[in-house]
Order: structure tokens, then C-alpha cells, then sequence
């Protein structure tokens, strides 16, 4: 190639653009981006509810559930506003399985649906159903990067139908893998051993009884667990070390559990029980 | 005449650490064809010359396919009767040169202790020193029959067409096994390449891009999007080249703060000629974009 029609052949890198370039108009991002109708993603955080809306849980606590999940979206949507774009997906389950929206929605946008109770507990068809959309070919094929999500179950029965096979689908998923998983039963009928079995330790399966404990169980596990799934924890410890990421899972999980027990054991134990009042 | 420009920033994450860019790119465009490319060094401590090993890996691909052109009429006649074979052939010359470049480098520049002293003498001793210079690589070229890329590890390449088509030729990276980052420093990494070939659709342009560029959009029709609004104004580039890069300098600090490169080469005439049929695409777009939202929002 002659030398007079070979254009800009140099290579860059090594350099920062301020070397070459105004840094302080570079860094003014106020003005009109001919380029801002493709918005910038940041790192995202999806926040599965998995919802129990089976007949038993008709009446007040379906109603209470409904009230907390529209005063928890704002408290959620603080969490994000730093640097993660929070996004929200939430599968209820009946005799019936159905997803609140088509994909997981930005949690500026999301508007919760007051959710209505009947029918028996197809906990296992949820299970196998969430397996099947945490995939990067349906709910999580964003192209910016991911934090593993937050899976949050909340029931108030045992599952009707053959939940181990569909938890067994569910736990061969690297997404439940790596994902952060809570759970919070509703009532004396609910059963922990069976929502141990679900988040894979006691430390984050909690019980609510009353009304008052509902809301506190909701928020201190979703706000929680939205706020360390969203941390980044760098793959490096203080020698350097370089972590791998079941290393990063294990900490984040186990801080989860630390801290929903402390919160947990803060919370006062008033109200009337769901049991005796419902 | 072909055209293009090319441009890396540093991620705020790098900056943050005070760590250099280990993004690199270039372009040639000259009369008779044009080269995009962009290349990545990867970020963990074992490839402490990352840098380096992706500017040889841009410097390796330019010098490679200037040198297939050196009988221009006489490559571009027999390329297409064996374009995976020819492909092949580039791709294997593009790894030699480069395994020349840093083995140079190393010897005119002998690891240093400062270099070692996150390791102990164990660890150092099991790394190759190809790894200290590992990279990805992503090249796209463009000649008045046809069209052709390459693509080793991580990152873009996006085809715009001159009917404002826009597309990802090469697909989901299937050579490499699961967890395992394809690089020019695998022994292997010849047969780590993915590649496409195109004579039957004309390229209005082509571009390359390092994943600090897809990791910034939220779907992957907003990056085509990004692609298509970029080729509707390539006509006035000068005016339009700063943007670029503030753009790109926005993406590097408020998406996944990684670096990012972006390296395009355009047909001039077809980009005039066709202005107006990628401005109709971009505006198609925006619609289309807004049409999506509605459903997604639309509640069961």
C-alpha cells in the first residue's frame, strides 16, 4: 500500500482520551447525545418474586401482600438508582402459573398488579418455570452485564403438586446457582424445612405470623437482598488472591443470611397472627 | 473510496486503578479496500502485558492483510472461490506475526521483578509467556466485491448494509467451550476463530467493536440501533466524530466501566448515495424501539 493512500494506519491505545481531547467537554454529558436514543445500561440486578397466590392465601393476606409489594417498589427503586438498573420479574402460582409482565421490567416502569388468591399450590411447575426463562436465550439476554439475581419465594402452604422435581430442574440452573435465594412463609401452615430445601440454608428463610410481620419480613428480605445482590464484590481478596465465582456466591449468600437474621431479630413480635385474626 | 475511523477509551474502572488502556484499534481505508480493527487484553494479573499483545494483535492484522493485497486484482479473483480457506489462512498468519511481535518484545524487554512480585516462583513459572500478552481480536474488511471478518474471543462485529439492514454476521461464539475465554494466547487459537464471509449484499459499513461497547446497551436491537444512527451520519463525519467519541467515553464510564473501542470503515459513495435510506432506517428504528416498550409493558 503506498504511503499516500493509506489513511490513519496508527494504533491507539495506552493513552487516556483527555491526552488528546478537551476531558472536561468530554465529561459534560448534559448536552444533546445525537447517540442517546440507544440508552446506557448499567450493570443490572433482576429481582424474581416468586408468589404463592393458591386459595388459602385469599382474603387478608393476599390483601396485605398486595399493599406491601406496591409500597416496597419505591424502597427497591432506591436501590438501583446508584449504579445498577434493577429490574423486576415476578411468577405467581395457583392451579395456574402466569408471569405479572411478558419479560423483567425496568423497575422505573413497573407498576405492581393487585394480585387475586384461589386455587391449589403448583410449586413445582413454578420452579420448573423459572428454570426455564433465567436463561440468556429469554428473561435475563440482556447484553450488559448481570449480577446473579435475587430469587425471593413467598408461600403460605405446602406445594400441591411435585415440587422436588422441579426444584431438581431449578438447582441444575447456574443462574438459581449463583443467584441470591430467600424465602418467607406466610402462616402456621408454611413449612421451613421445605423453604430450606429451596434457598439451600436456613439463614434466609423467614416466617411471618401477623399482618405487621409481613411487611416486615417483605421488606427486610427484598431490600436486603437487592442491595448485596447488587454489590460488586471484586474476584480478588486483600492478597490478591484471585476469587473464584462460587467464592463471591458463598459471601454474598452467607452475608445475606447474617444480615437478614439481625434485622430479623430487631423486629418486634406484635399484631394479631394471620392464623387466629384471618 | 473507503473511509473510517477508529477510536479506544479508558473504562473509569481503569482509571479508578491507574491502569493503562488495554483496549487497541485502528482502521485502513485506502481506494481499493478498508480494515477495521479492534482488540482487547485481557484484564487479569497473569496478563500483566495485555496492552502490548492486543496493539501487536491490531499491528499483526494490518500488516497481514496488507500483505494478501499486495496483488490486489489477484486476491480479490480467488478469495471468493474459497473464502474459508482464505479466511483460514489469514487468520493463521495474523497469530504467527503476532507470536513474532511479543516474543521480540519479550526479548528486548525481560520480565521485570515488579512484574513478578504478585506471584510466587511456582505460579510465575506455569504461566506461558504468551499469556502475559493475551488478547482478543476483531477484524472486519471491505472491498468493493465482498466483505469479510474474523473474530477471536469476546466482542462485535456489525454489518450495515446499504439498505440499512443492520446485523451481527458472526454468531454466538461456538468454538470456544463454556467458561473459557478464546485468545490469540491459547495454543489452540487457531481453531478458536469465528468468521463470516458476504459477496451477494453490498456494505454501506462495517464495524468492530471490544465487549466494553455491547456490555453498554440493554438490548441487542439498541446496539444494531447505535450502529445504524452512526452509518446515517457518516456522510458528514467530521462533524459527527466527536460525538463518537463522547459517546463511546459515556458508555466506558457509566455502563460496565470497561474499556471500549470502536473501529468502522465505510464505502464514501455508498454512505452519500444512500443517506437518505439509512436516515428512513434510523427513524423505522426509533418507531419499531417504541413499539417494543409497549408491549413489554403490556401486564397480564
Amino acid at each position: 500500500m503506498s504511503e499516500k493512500n493509506k489513511k490513519n494506519p496508527a494504533v491507539k491505545n495506552d493513552k487516556k482520551v483527555k491526552d488528546n481531547t478537551n476531558a472536561a467537554s468530554l465529561l459534560d454529558f448534559d448536552d444533546d447525545d445525537p447517540l442517546g436514543a440507544t440508552s446506557v445500561s448499567k450493570k443490572s440486578l433482576v429481582i424474581f418474586f416468586l408468589i404463592d397466590t393458591s386459595g388459602s392465601m385469599n382474603g387478608k393476606k393476599m390483601g396485605e401482600l398486595n399493599t406491601i409489594m406496591e409500597e416496597l417498589i419505591p424502597e427497591i427503586r432506591r436501590v438501583g438508582e446508584a449504579d445498577t438498573d434493577v429490574k423486576v420479574a415476578v411468577l405467581t402460582f395457583n392451579t395456574e402459573i402466569a408471569w405479572m409482565y411478558p419479560e423483567p421490567i425496568n423497575i422505573e416502569d413497573f407498576e405492581w398488579t393487585r394480585l387475586k388468591a384461589e386455587g391449589v399450590t403448583s410449586m413445582g411447575a413454578a420452579f420448573t418455570e423459572l428454570s426455564a426463562k433465567m436463561s440468556r436465550s429469554s428473561f435475563l439476554n440482556s447484553p450488559s452485564l448481570s449480577f446473579a439475581p435475587v430469587i425471593f419465594l413467598m408461600t403460605d402452604g405446602y406445594p400441591s403438586d411435585d415440587y422436588k422435581t422441579g426444584l431438581k430442574t431449578l438447582k441444575a440452573n447456574s443462574w438459581y446457582k449463583f443467584g441470591l435465594k430467600a424465602a418467607l412463609g406466610i402462616g402456621n401452615e408454611a413449612n421451613d424445612d421445605m423453604l430450606a430445601e429451596f434457598t439451600g440454608t436456613k439463614d434466609t428463610v423467614v416466617h411471618a405470623y401477623t399482618g405487621g410481620q409481613l411487611a416486615q419480613m417483605i421488606k427486610i428480605v427484598a431490600v436486603t437482598a437487592s442491595q448485596i445482590g447488587s454489590k460488586s464484590m471484586t474476584l480478588s481478596d486483600s492478597n490478591e488472591k484471585e476469587l473464584t465465582e462460587d467464592d463471591v456466591y458463598a459471601k454474598k449468600q452467607q452475608m445475606l443470611g447474617q444480615q437478614i437474621q439481625e434485622l430479623v431479630d430487631q423486629t418486634d413480635g406484635q399484631n394479631v397472627p394471620f392464623d387466629t385474626g384471618w | 473510496m473507503f473511509n473510517g475511523f477508529s477510536h479506544s477509551v479508558m473504562g473509569a474502572s481503569h482509571e479508578k486503578k491507574g491502569t493503562v488502556c488495554q483496549d487497541s484499534s485502528a482502521y485502513v481505508a485506502n481506494d481499493r479496500y478498508a480494515v477495521a480493527v479492534v482488540a482487547d487484553g485481557h484484564g487479569s494479573k497473569k496478563h500483566f502485558r495485555s496492552n502490548i499483545g492486543s496493539r501487536s494483535a491490531v499491528e499483526a492484522t494490518l500488516e497481514t492483510i496488507e500483505n494478501f493485497y499486495r496483488n490486489a486484482d489477484e486476491f480479490e479473483e480467488k478469495f471468493p472461490k474459497n473464502p474459508k480457506l482464505v479466511i483460514k489462512s489469514i487468520e493463521k498468519q495474523v497469530i504467527a506475526r503476532w507470536n513474532a511481535k511479543i516474543t521480540e518484545h519479550l526479548r528486548q524487554n525481560p520480565v521485570t521483578k515488579d512484574e513478578k512480585k504478585d506471584f510466587t516462583t511456582d505460579e510465575f513459572k506455569k504461566i506461558p509467556f504468551e499469556s502475559y500478552y493475551g488478547s482478543t481480536l476483531i477484524t472486519a474488511v471491505v472491498c468493493e466485491k465482498f466483505s469479510f471478518g474474523f473474530q477471536i474471543g469476546d466482542g462485535s462485529l456489525v454489518a450495515v448494509f446499504e439498505d440499512g439492514e443492520t446485523v451481527m454476521p458472526i454468531g454466538d461464539d461456538e468454538s470456544a467451550p463454556a467458561n473459557i475465554t478464546a485468545s490469540l494466547c491459547n495454543s489452540n487459537a487457531s481453531s478458536m476463530f469465528n468468521s463470516f464471509f458476504e459477496q451477494n449484499k453490498t456494505v454501506a459499513a462495517l464495524f468492530t467493536s471490544t465487549d466494553g461497547l455491547y456490555t453498554s446497551f440493554g438490548s441487542d436491537n439498541d446496539f444494531l440501533d447505535y450502529h445504524t444512527i452512526i452509518s446515517s451520519q457518516l456522510s458528514e463525519i467530521d462533524e459527527f466524530e466527536g460525538a463518537i467519541v463522547k459517546n463511546l467515553t459515556k458508555r466506558s464510564h457509566f455502563g460496565t466501566e470497561d474499556d471500549t473501542s470502536l473501529s468502522c470503515v465505510y464505502s464514501q459513495e455508498i454512505v452519500d448515495e444512500k443517506n437518505d435510506v439509512l436516515t428512513a432506517k434510523v427513524e423505522e428504528n426509533k418507531r419499531l424501539a417504541k413499539e417494543r416498550k409497549e408491549r413489554m409493558l403490556n401486564r397480564a
